[in-house]
Order: structure tokens, then sequence, then C-alpha cells
């Protein structure tokens, strides 16, 4: 397997490399810009959540002489004609310092492909990425000319219509798209809100938060059947490459495989130094007893105070027919065949072992009470 | 026993309790607890007194208008900490906000923690996205200003996912995504300005930090690596806990009077350990001191006669004995036949006193009792080395030492002893012969009970059955006698009773284990277990006195040597074995290394043994014996308070039947009388379902209406890679349809990533003595590999693409009305491909059989169903479905016919047959296609609908009709064909991919989606209207199924996503 492996399963991360873009998103963005013309007529961009960059690339390239932002919580290598900044969307500071970079002159688009670091607990995921679509929402409302475009990431979990909602009050146009390139089996997708139409008066505040709608019983219910679940669309074209599909490494097209390195090693992520540490050996590790004298060993486990059976969810793993055949056999042996098996008995001290269990013979070592032991005999 | 308290935060799911301490400290029966969630709020009092669980009282349900990541009590009030960084004094009891406050550093939060407890004094310590802390105040506030934080604290370079501060000492702690836990002198918290100081940084998880807490004495610890460790407050790691599965500890809680840490993990399980000081609890290694000046020559073998006497050999020859209570060393013989190279094994013998057996490069053996080594017997058995002992024991009434000699003769002797215990006698029985191998030796016996066969594993890897007395055997038949001309004449002193001929095994399963060879057996409760160094273990069983494997698991990763199996007073088992350097006794059913021994490798020569008392493990070391010593023998000191269920996502729900229990059979009520389901009276009904994981395994669950508990019964553990789809057929009754027993039978099949497949049929059988009342035998009957099949052909056909990480997605079984060869499997691949397996011998053999591209992209789906139409043939059809939305229909009526022409034959000899085109193809959605199901209907059509990623749902009416004559071609032509009637769709069903679909009957239909609502359908002639919808907890749901109970309980539906959740809807 190795380093191959990731490119036979994922055709499209083995493409961006071959390509040159820093990560295989590039793909969601060009198959978005061939359903939705994003990039028609526009000079000035927000990229928000930018590293390790292949959206900017992608931007930079087609905004020729155009001007993008691009904002991460993460360092990202430079690229020409893109104005980086380094800071947390959700916080006040870095929004105040990208919104003063259109100051006069409004942007035709903000992009957000922003992902929090996923816990796995579901509803704290889904709550941080509501979160940073929000604050991206916040931030376009400030730097957006009216009638331009947002387009942002969203995870279609549980309270995915509280966000078409909210998305809907100040865009004209809200569609769910998801392009090819993304997975069948991954829940992400992107809102593509087209024509920036706030509602009259609405001021932009930045100091408050855009917090998330809750469900209505009138326009979009918890459990009912009024939900505001926008339309869906499929972006790319369909003889592109399945990104669920596995493919041989020779691809159809008769090109050859030839193994690329990634464009840009991965950003550097938290837990580098202790990936550092652990090279070395130098994590802590548990202190194990080590040639400890015999006489200390036998320290018995505290006593336990609670009863030692679970009630819920017992797992009877290896379960056994409690008889003395298992169900899947047929005897072989009746009890009277088998005694006439045995005519003699080899061991004279056999009764006390009435408690061995029927069906299993694991003799025990009897450790004997009292020892008549007999000197050290003489060599 | 648990007791469950109802839904308490509708649905949001529950993140945190507190428990408000009372102003009389009374919180020795009832206690008034905050529990929180997501934007959900409520307070419920509970009281436990008279041995009574009882909730008494319950808040409403309190949405705010932000994310909760803490809630403290203040007397009568809470402070709840909010996601963006702010404070809400709240009054619980009547859901009303008194005050909020934001703090000037607006940014969404990781975590945080109120402290103190008043409004006046309380402190907000937040963790931000950008890895700060922010420590502010928000009593400090102006007329509801924000206030700025007043100390901030940088360190951690990732967010920090929770805190624990310590008031008596002063200390905080904070685990973050960095793998790191901090420790931090603070001082009071509560009081403004305060220095704050980073006194210990530990690293010591090797994946993101969940949860800390701090305790008078220790730091507890726990992540995402699945390891709960418990830290001095000086960083060093006292104690780590093991033994979680899946995606790691989520909930630590700890209780310090009684030691106790109590987790809770992703796998759903719950488990206390024991906080018991300083290093391992109750073990340890020893040196046994033995250079000596006295004692000449180096010592060559060790082993154990029971766990607390040591016998060593060294190349002088000489026998030495250590016993643990006079501690010293005693020389029992010395023989200079032994000095070159000697076998040592010893065994229990009269009184547990013990025999033990040493033998040589000449084919000498010497039995020695230890307690009277001048009664040792001496037998030159071959004229070759021996190349390995065994013993073999039937309780202490038979007693058998297996030497292995020069080709592959094995030596039984038998041993009894004088009544006097002074005097031993043994005899050679017989000669067995074991199969042509490079090294061609035994490893290992066990009498098979009743005790007419020997079980043996041998060198090269085979599992063999020999008849324990060949000489009584009446049928010349059975076994037999070796082939003459095999070396085999003994010149032992054992005298008349040996025979001169070997005896071949009577069954063998060659190969089992591999080349590096069996390491044990075991035989216990009507099973034979061994364990190789194939990194297996293997449950077999005689039938007809024919080995038969019944299952064979993997132990835990990395541990490819495994060396011995226990069955332990649970009625489970563990697994002795090398981890790399390590001796490692693991409990599969824990997941825990019960014991760890640090001895360099299984290569030198060791020993292990368990009596009830303790388990000892001894092993050569630097020319000492060293001696692990543990009291309490293989049981494990934890508890388990819940078992896991999967350690990873729940891939598919497939419901086998029902089982019902008599009164005899009552199942224990978990809920309270008033509690109780509707439904639940009368008799026991218990669904089983079967659920398979990306954790490589398939469980088997029991589900009882009455109660809402769910039971794992079985796991079967041997997929290599995540499993992604169930298939069951063939269900009946134990002792099939002439003498039906209570129970349930079927055969299962599952498939997932690596393109591997396993085939095994399940029985559930009651059993009174287990908490679900059930019992579950399973037994594995084949398995395939596409990627073994293609390197085989691929050596014939340079042809083949191969592509190894092709997945299974989905499988289909459809199964032939006529008697002849069997069911056919349909598998739905990742690399476009649908194949058709064909099972045969009741599923012993697995076979890849037709595969067609037509797809050409990912399918997802495959829906197997049949059409019956009086007078003809009843049809067989297949359906798939791919990531482009479209669907295809198969007819695989005469697929195994012969001379069918439904399939074309392969482009060369060896490779899959070509399954034609399909009898109709339809676009029914602009995506991937994540859910379908089929139903006829009484009019003799067919409702196929599907789900797909858009969240939008079709509904297809079809029909099987005979083509008009005018438009048939010819006479042959007339075969009657699918045809769309009618076609209905609903866009936005749902908000996400629509991934369980299940058509109830005509006029009923669910769906279940990731947007988490699970909705019926009314079906009006095929055309769906909303009936109603549910919202349910689990997240990520990738399979549903839903299925009839009784006309009061309605259905009920059952969702596996990341957990599994049972929904019961009443119409
Ligand atoms: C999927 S990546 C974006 C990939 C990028 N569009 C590209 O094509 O290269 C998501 C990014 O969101 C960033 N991110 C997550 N939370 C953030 C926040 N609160 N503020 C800024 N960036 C954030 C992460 O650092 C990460 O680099």
């Amino acid at each position: 397997m190795g380093r191959t492996s990731k490119d036979k399963r994922d055709v499209y991360y083995r493409l961006a490399k071959e390509n040159g873009w820093r990560a295989r998103s590039a793909f969601k963005l060009l198959q978005l810009d061939e359903e939705f013309q994003l990039f028609q007529g526009v000079t000035r961009a927000v990229d928000l959540c930018a590293a390790p960059g292949s959206w900017s690339q992608v931007l930079s390239q087609k905004i020729e002489g155009g001007h993008v932002v691009a904002v991460d919580l993460q360092a990202m290598a430079p690229l020409p004609g893109v104005l980086q900044i380094q800071g947390d969307i959700t916080q006040l500071s870095t929004a105040k310092e990208i919104i003063q970079h259109f100051d006069g002159c409004p942007a035709d688009l903000v992009v957000c492909d922003g992902a929090p670091d996923v816990t796995g607990l579901h509803d704290v995921d889904e709550y941080m990425q509501a979160q940073l679509l929000l604050a991206a929402l916040n931030i376009a409302t400030h730097v957006l000319k009216p009638g331009g475009c947002f387009v942002a990431k969203i995870f279609r979990g549980r309270d995915v219509t509280l966000i078409y909602s909210q998305l809907r009050v100040f865009f004209s146009n809200v569609v769910c798209a998801k392009p090819r390139s993304s997975r069948n089996s991954s829940i992400e997708a992107f809102a593509v809100c087209q024509g920036y139409d706030p509602p009259e008066g609405f001021i932009p505040d930045l100091t408050k938060p855009l917090l998330d709608h809750s469900y209505d019983p009138d326009f979009n219910q918890l459990d009912g059947p009024t939900r505001i679940i926008v339309p869906f669309v499929t972006c790319g074209d369909l003889s592109a490459y399945d990104s669920d599909r596995s493919y041989p490494l020779d691809l159809e097209d008769g090109s050859e495989y030839k193994y690329t390195p990634p464009t840009q090693p991965p950003i550097s992520p938290p837990y580098q130094e202790a990936c550092t540490l652990k090279k070395k050996g130098r994590l802590a590790k548990e202190i194990r007893p080590q040639e400890t004298p015999i006489s200390i060993v036998d320290v018995l486990p505290q006593p336990l105070a609670i009863p030692p059976r679970h009630t819920l969810l017992a797992s009877e793993v290896w379960k056994h027919g409690q008889g003395p055949q298992c169900p899947f056999c047929e005897p072989t042996v009746t009890p009277s065949q088998c005694a006439s098996f045995y005519p003699q008995i080899l061991w004279f001290w056999g009764p006390k072992f009435s408690s061995l269990p029927p069906n299993s013979y694991r003799t025990q070592w009897v450790k004997p009470t009292i020892i008549n032991r007999k000197a050290q005999p003489s060599i | 026993m648990m007791k469950r308290v109802q839904n308490l935060l509708g649905h949001y799911l529950i993140h945190g309790f507190r428990v408000r301490s009372e102003p009389d400290g009374d919180l020795e029966s009832q206690a008034m607890v905050a529990v929180f969630g997501s934007k959900g709020l409520r307070v419920v009092k509970v009281s436990w007194g008279q041995g009574r669980f009882r909730e008494v009282w319950r808040s409403g349900l309190w949405s705010m208008s932000d994310w909760i990541w803490d809630t403290r009590w203040l007397e009568e009030n809470v402070a709840v900490a909010l996601g963006h960084n702010s404070v809400v004094l709240y009054d619980p009891m009547v859901g009303r906000t008194l005050q909020e406050v934001h703090c000037t550093d607006r940014c969404t939060l990781s975590s945080a923690r109120l402290i103190g407890n008043t409004w006046r004094e309380l402190t907000m310590v937040a963790g931000a996205i950008s890895n700060e802390l922010l420590v502010w105040y928000p009593a400090a506030t102006l007329e509801n200003e924000p206030v700025a934080p007043d100390r901030r604290v940088s360190g951690h370079v990732g967010v920090i996912f929770s805190m624990s501060y310590l008031e008596s000492k002063g200390l905080l702690a904070t685990a973050s995504e960095d793998r790191s836990v901090r420790i931090w002198k603070v001082g009071d918290l509560r009081v403004p300005g305060g220095r704050v100081q980073n006194i210990g940084h530990c690293f010591g998880h090797s994946a993101r930090v969940w949860q800390v807490k701090l305790l008078e004495n220790y730091l507890i610890s726990a992540g995402e690596d699945c390891v709960c460790l418990v830290w001095s407050h000086e960083g060093e790691i006292l104690q780590a806990f093991r033994g979680h599965q899946g995606r790691g500890i989520r909930a630590i809680a700890a209780h310090e009077q009684q030691a106790w840490v109590i987790t809770g993990g992703d796998d759903s399980g719950i488990r206390l350990w024991h906080l018991v000081g300083r290093g391992y609890p109750g073990s340890g290694v020893s040196a046994l001191c033995f250079k000596s000046h006295s004692r000449a020559g180096t010592l060559k073998a060790v082993t154990l006669a029971g766990s607390w006497r040591v016998l060593a050999v060294t190349d002088t020859g000489a026998l030495y004995l250590y016993d643990l209570e006079v501690k010293c060393w005693e020389q029992l013989l010395e023989d200079k036949h032994f000095q070159s190279y000697c076998l040592l094994e010893a065994a229990p013998g009269p009184e547990g006193f013990g025999l033990c057996a040493m033998a040589n490069g000449e084919g000498r053996v010497k039995v020695v009792p230890i307690n009277t080594p001048t009664a040792a017997v001496d037998l030159t058995l071959f004229q070759g080395k021996v190349h390995s002992l065994s013993w073999a024991l039937r309780g202490y009434e038979e007693l058998l030492l297996l030497a292995s000699g020069p080709s592959g003769v094995v030596a039984c002797l038998e041993i009894s002893a004088a009544p006097s215990g002074k005097a031993i006698f043994v005899k050679e029985r017989c000669r067995y012969l074991l199969p042509p191998s490079k090294q061609r030796w035994h490893t290992c016996s066990a009498f098979l009970p009743p005790g007419d066969f020997l079980v043996c594993g041998d060198r090269r890897g085979s599992v063999l059955l020999f008849p324990s007395r060949p000489g009584l055997l009446k049928a010349p038949g059975v076994g037999g006698k070796a082939g003459a001309g095999v070396l085999g004449v003994s010149g032992g002193s054992g005298g008349e009773g040996s025979t001169s001929a070997e005896w071949g095994p009577v069954s063998i399963l060659p190969s089992l284990h591999g080349k590096q060879g069996v390491t044990s057996v075991t035989c216990h409760g009507g099973y034979v277990y061994t364990t190789g160094r194939d990194g297996a273990y293997c449950q077999l069983f005689v039938r007809g006195g024919q080995l038969q494997p019944v299952l064979r698991q993997k132990s835990c990763r990395g541990m490819n040597w495994l060396a011995g199996l226990r069955m332990v007073a649970d009625g489970s088992v563990v697994i002795l074995g090398f981890h790399a350097n390590e001796f490692v006794v693991w409990s599969p059913r824990s997941h825990e290394k019960l014991h760890i021994v640090n001895c360099g490798g299984g290569h030198r020569s060791w020993a292990f043994s368990d009596t009830e008392a303790a388990v000892a493990f001894a092993y050569l070391k630097d020319g000492d014996v060293m001696l692990y010593r543990a009291l309490g023998g293989c049981t494990r000191p934890h508890v388990i308070l819940r078992e896991g269920l999967h350690g990873r996502e729940i891939t598919c729900v497939k419901r086998v039947g029902t089982i019902t229990l008599g009164p005899e059979f009552e199942v224990p009520n978990l809920g309270q009388p008033d509690h109780l389901e509707p439904g639940s009276k009368g008799p026991g009904l218990i669904d089983i379902v079967i659920t398979g994981s990306e954790d490589t395994t398939v469980c088997v669950l029991a589900l009882p209406t009455a109660t809402g508990a769910a039971h794992a019964l079985t796991a079967v553990c041997n997929h290599i890679s995540s499993v992604r789809a169930v298939a069951v057929w063939g269900t009946g009754t134990p002792g099939g349809p002439q003498d039906p027993r209570p129970g349930l039978t079927a055969h299962v099949v599952s498939a997932g990533g690596r393109a591997e497949m396993q085939c095994f049929s399940i029985m559930v059988t009651p059993d009174p003595s287990t908490p679900s009342r059930l019992a579950c035998h399973i037994m594995h009957l084949s398995s395939h590999r596409l990627d073994e099949y293609w390197d085989r052909q691929r050596n014939r056909h340079q042809l083949v693409k191969v592509d190894p990480e092709t997945r299974y997605m989905s499988l289909a079984v459809c199964e032939p009305d006529r008697p002849g060869p069997g069911p056919l499997v349909a598998a739905a691949c990742s690399d476009g491909a649908v194949r058709l397996f064909l099972l045969q011998d009741s599923g012993r053999r697995l076979q890849l059989l037709a595969e067609t591209f037509h797809h050409k992209r990912c399918v997802l789906k495959v829906h197997s169903f049949t059409h019956e139409a009086s007078n003809r043939r009843r049809k067989l059809l297949l359906c798939s479905a791919a990531t482009d939305g479209s669907l295809a229909f198969w007819d695989l009526t005469t697929v195994l016919d012969h001379g069918s022409t439904a399939l074309e034959p392969p482009a060369e000899p060896g490779l899959p047959y070509q399954l034609g085109t399909p009898c109709l193809t339809l676009q029914a959605h602009s995506c991937g296609i994540n859910s379908l199901h089929t139903l006829p209907t009484c009019e003799g059509r067919h409702l196929v609908a599907s789900g797909s990623e858009d969240g939008s749902l079709h509904v297809f009416v079809l029909a099987m009709e005979v083509p008009e004559l005018e438009e048939a071609a010819g006479e042959a032509e007339l075969r009657p064909q699918l045809r769309v009637l009618e076609e209905y769709s609903v866009p936005c069903a749902h908000a996400a991919h629509v991934t369980g679909l299940k058509i109830l009957s005509p006029n009923l239909m669910v769906s279940a989606s990731i947007d988490q609502r699970l909705t019926f359908w009314r079906l009006g002639h095929g055309e769906p209207t909303f009936m109603n919808s549910a919202v349910y907890h689990v997240p990520d749901v990738a399979d549903m199924d839903c299925w009839p109970v009784s006309p009061e309980f309605g259905h009920r539906c059952a969702l596996g996503g990341q957990g599994l959740e049972v929904y019961n809807w009443y119409d």
C-alpha cells in the first residue's frame, strides 16, 4: 500500500497533486463555478478559511488583476496577488481587519470553505460549522455589494434548515449545491447565495454575533411538514470523475500513472510537538514496577465495593451452550459408551475433584498447605 | 441495577449534569440536578430513598439563545456560560433570564468553565478558538456593558477542550487539541489580577485530550486515544486505563474517597477503574538470583509448576526448583544426558504436586515427580532429537505425555502413579504420525471431552484429531495405521505395551494457523479453541469424529504471536501472547491488556501459569530467571458498568426476526412500572438485529420490546476493514421445520472495505442464565476477498486490473425457488461494478460468478425482489443504483440455469461471466441514491422507492407485462418485461441524504435521513403524502430497518449511524 493508497482511493486528491493545486477542494470551487458562473464580473473577492489555499489559487487565476483577501486561523504559504490575514473569523478583531480592506469599495464575492476540526460529537461540530458560516455571513453583510454573491460550506445535519432560513433573509436566491468532487458519503455541501439584498433598514453590526435562527411553528417546523429546504443542485459534469469510485492507478484515458508528491506540505498541526516528543521517545510513560523484590509483589487491588455485573448492553461474546454439548455438534459419544472406554482407573487420587467442570479438562495446580519438604539433596 | 429517567432534553443531547449542593449538606437521598446540552437546560429533582430511584419533579425545558458550555448553581439560580463568550444568570425554576453579560472579546469558544458560588464572585474561564484562555468576571459589568477580560493565558497550540479547577490548591488544568494537558498555578481564581504560572506540561496521550479532572492528589485525563491517564500533580503517569474502543473517551468522573474513576466512551460503554496509588496493581517482575558460585552452568530452559514453583535446567543437565515460599533454589537432579539440548515441560499430577518432563537430542525422555526426583523414569523413544514435548490431562484420571521425534512420529506415553505416591509408571501407549512438512512436530495437545480423542496442533499450523486409545478402536476404517516404511520402532523401556506402528489423524484442519504454527489447544464448553502465531484464535468443534471450524478471530492489533487461551470465571476468554517485546494477557471482551510483562519477546524460554490464586510468568533473561506474579488470576479488577457497542459508526442495520420467550424467562424490568412501554404485557418479544460497523465488527443484538434495552449478544470480528453491508437469508428455528424449538437461526453475509465478504450462520436460543435471557452461537462458513481472487487470476491473465481499495457498498441475497445451487449474493461495488456471487453448500462455498460495469460509477445500493405470476416461473429481479442517480434492473431468473443466456461468457476462462444488459434502466435522481426498497402490490405490480443525496424521494410503480403481439418481433421474444406505470417524486422530502427507506405496506412508507428526521408517508397508489415526522438523536444515520410488531405496538424502527436508536411508531 503505502503512499499510492490514497491516490487509488481518491481520484481528486491525485488529480489535485498532478495539477498543482494545494488541496483537492480546488475542484469543488471550479465545479461550483461551472454551474453558477461565480467569477463572472468579479474583481474583488474574499476567501474566508482559506488555508492551505487552493481556493485562493483558483480565485487569483480566475479573476485576473483582481483583489483577493484570504483569511485563515492557520498561516498559509504566500500566493501572488493574494493578501493574507491570519486570524479567527468569528473574532471581532479579525472581522474588523477584513472589513477595513473593503472600505468604500465593496466585494463582489465572499467565499467560505471553513470547517472546524471535527470533534466527532456531531451536535458540537454542526454548531461550530454554523458559527463559522454565520461569522462569514456577518462579514459578508459588511463587505458585499448589493447583488453580490456568497458561497459557504454547510453541513447538512439536523438544523440545516435554520441556516437556510437565515440566508434567505439576505439573499434573493439561495440553493444548496454539491460539486461532484465532494463525496456522496460526505454531509458537506455549499450554500450558494446570489443577489445580496439585505432587508430594508438592516444595519450591519459587527459587535453582536449573528445567532442561529430557531424553529418556527409556522414557517420552519422542527418535526412537521413545513420546513425551509432550498433547492439542491449537483454541480459538475456527469462525465467528471466519480469521487466515490475507486479507480485503478492507470486511468481510462490511457495515461500512465506516476506518483506525484503533495503540492504543499501539510500545515503544521497543533499536535506537532506531541509527535516530535513521541518520535524521540520522550512522551511520559506509565511507571511499571521493574525488578521489585518479590516480597512486595503480592498486593491485591482494592476490593470491589459494587456488584461486578452490568445490566444494559451485556455482551455475551463467546457465550456458549450451558449443556455439555455445543448445539452445533451431534453427540460423538454417549456417556455410557464413554464409561466402557475407560476400564481401569489410572490415578488413585481422583475423588476429591468432583467439582471439576464436566466438559473441560483443566487440572489445577493444587497448592499444598503443609509442605513436607526434605532438605537440600546432597549432590 | 440501572434506572432510567425518561427524556430530559427533548431533541438536544445531554452534555453535562450539575448537582446543586444543598445548604444543609443533605445529598443522602435526593438531589436537584441541572441537566444541559446544546441549547437546552432543565432542572430535575431525583430521589433514591428506600432503595427506589425516582424522579420527583422536573422544570420546563428551557432553550438558550446560544450553545451552553457550562452551567453552575448559584444558590437557587444558575449561571450559564454561552457559546459566544457571554454569561447568563438564569432562574431555572420558572425559566427566566435575570441578566446577560458579554465579554468584550466576542468570539466562539471551544470550552468554558464557571467558578464561584455567588454571582458576585462568579468567574468565567473561557477557551477561545484562538487557543487562548480568557478569565473575566461577569459581575464587573456596569449597566450590562461588555466586560473586558481580566487575564489572557496562552500556551496551548491547539484549542482547549476541557478545564478543571482545584480550589484547595489553587490549580487549574487544561486539556487540548495539541495532545497535552497543562497544569497552571492560579491561586484563587475569583480574585482579579492574580498571577498565572504554567507549572506542568503533560504529554502522554497520542491523540487529542477531551477531558481533564483535578483531584486532591491526582490529575485524570482522557482522550481520543481511548486511554484514561492518571497523573501525579508533578506530571508523572501513575496509571493508564485502556479498554474503551473507537473514537475515544468522552466523559470522566471520579470519586476520591472510593478511589474510583469512571469513564464513558464513544463506544457507549461505561467503565469503573480503581485508583491504586503508584504503579501497576499487584504485580511486578523479580529476578530469582540463580547465578551463584555453588551452581555451575547457565540456564537453558524454564517452566512453571503452578504459579509458585519454577523449574529450570542448565547446560550441565541439572534440574533446579525454586519455591516462592521457601525462596531458594534447590537442585532436584543432574543428568549429563541432558547437557546440550533439553526440553522442559511440567504438568500437575497427583495431589497437584506435579511432574515434569525433560527431553534431549538423542531421543531420550525423563519424567520426574517434582517432590520425589529420585523416582524419575527414563525412556529412549527415538534415535534422534526430540523436537517437542506436551502434556494432555483428563482431569486427574488420565495423564499423557506426547513427545515428537524425527519424521513426524509422536510417541504417546501414559503416566500413572503408585498409591504411595513414591513411584510412577511410564508406559508407551501408542505412536502417532504427523502429516509431512519441513518442521514436522507437534506443538500442543489436549483431551477432547469426554476423552476418546486428543486434539493436537503442529508446527505447520495444522490442527489434528487423534484417537486417544487407538488400540481400542473397533472399526479399523477409522484413522487407520499410517503407511509402513516410516521409521517408528522404539527401544523404549516403556516395554511391552508399545506398538511399533503409527496412527494417523482421524481428522485434520491443514494449516489452520499458517506457516508459523499452532501454539495451543484448549477444550471448553463443547468447543475446541486453538491459538497460533498468525495472530488468530479459532473456535472449532468435533462432529462425527471430524474437526470443524466455527469461528476465527483476530486478537488485538500488533499481537501476532498468540501463545495460549484461558477461560475465565465470567465465561469469557483471555488470550496470552506476545506483542513486540511484551508478554500480554489480553481480554477480547474488555479489550484490556490485563497483564503486560516486558520480557523481550517469545523467543526465549518462558512459561505461564494461572492458578486460582495468582498468575505467574517466568522467562530467562541474562542467565537468570525472571518471574512476574500477580494475585487474582486472569480476571480484571476493573468493572464494566455498561458494555460498549460499536467503537465506530454503524453502517448497516438488519432485523433478523423475533423470539418469543415464555413467562419462565421473565425479562428483568429496568423501567419503573409506570414507565412501561405499551405492549410490554404478554409474552416477552425480543427482536434480533444485526449491525455492521466501521470498527470492522458485526454485532448480533437483542432488543426486547418491553424494556427498550439493548443487549449485544455476540460480536464477530473477522473483517480486515470496515463492514458496510449485511444481508440475511434462510431464517428459521433451531431444530428446523420438523422439530421447531424456541429461538432463531439465520445465515448472514457481511461485506465492506478491501472487497471482503464473510458468511456465517447465527443461532439464538433462550438461556435463562444471561441478562438478555438469550445465548447466541456463531459459525463462520466462508469468506471471499476480491484481491486474493484477482491475484490468482492475474498470474494467468495480464488483463486483470487490480484495485484492492474496492469497497462493497451494499448486499442483496436472491434466493432461487428451485432446489439446486443456492442463493445468489449481489454486491454493489465502489469500482463501478455489480458483482454476483454464488453461495453453495449452505454458505460454505462463496464464489464470484458474474459482474457488470454497466454503471461505470460507484454503485451504492442493490436490492433484490421476486415477481410471482400465476402459472409462470417466479422471476428473480435485482435492482442496482449508483452515484449518478440511475437505477438498473436485472432479470436473474435463469442465471443459474444450464445454458442460460442471462450471462455472457467471460472474455477469458477463469474470469467471471458478464451480466448482460439490464432489463430496464431509469433515471430517478440527479445524484447518488442512498436508499432503495421495493414491495409487490396485490395487483401484481411493484413499488420501487429510492431516496437520494439531495433529500428527494422517488416512487415508481412497475408492472411486469407481456408486450402486445404486434410489438413483439417474434414469438421467442414474447417474454414479460418491466414497464413503468407511474412515477412520483418528492423533491425536498428531507434536508439531507435519505439513507433509510422502507415500504411497509402498499400504503405506508418510512424514510430516514441524515437530517435526523424519521418521516412516515402515506402511499396512495404510489404517491407519497406526508403523514408525520419525528426528530431522532443518532447523527449520520447510514441505515434503517423498520418492521411491524403487533397491532397495539405499531412499528419499530432501528436507526444506525453514530449510535443506534430504536424508535417505536404507533399509527
Ligand atoms: C477545508 S479547509 C479550507 C481549504 C481551502 N478552501 C483550500 O481550498 O485550500 C478549512 C480551513 O478552515 C480554517 N478555519 C477553521 N475555523 C476557522 C476560524 N474560526 N477562523 C478562520 N479559519 C478557520 C481551518 O484552519 C482550515 O484551514
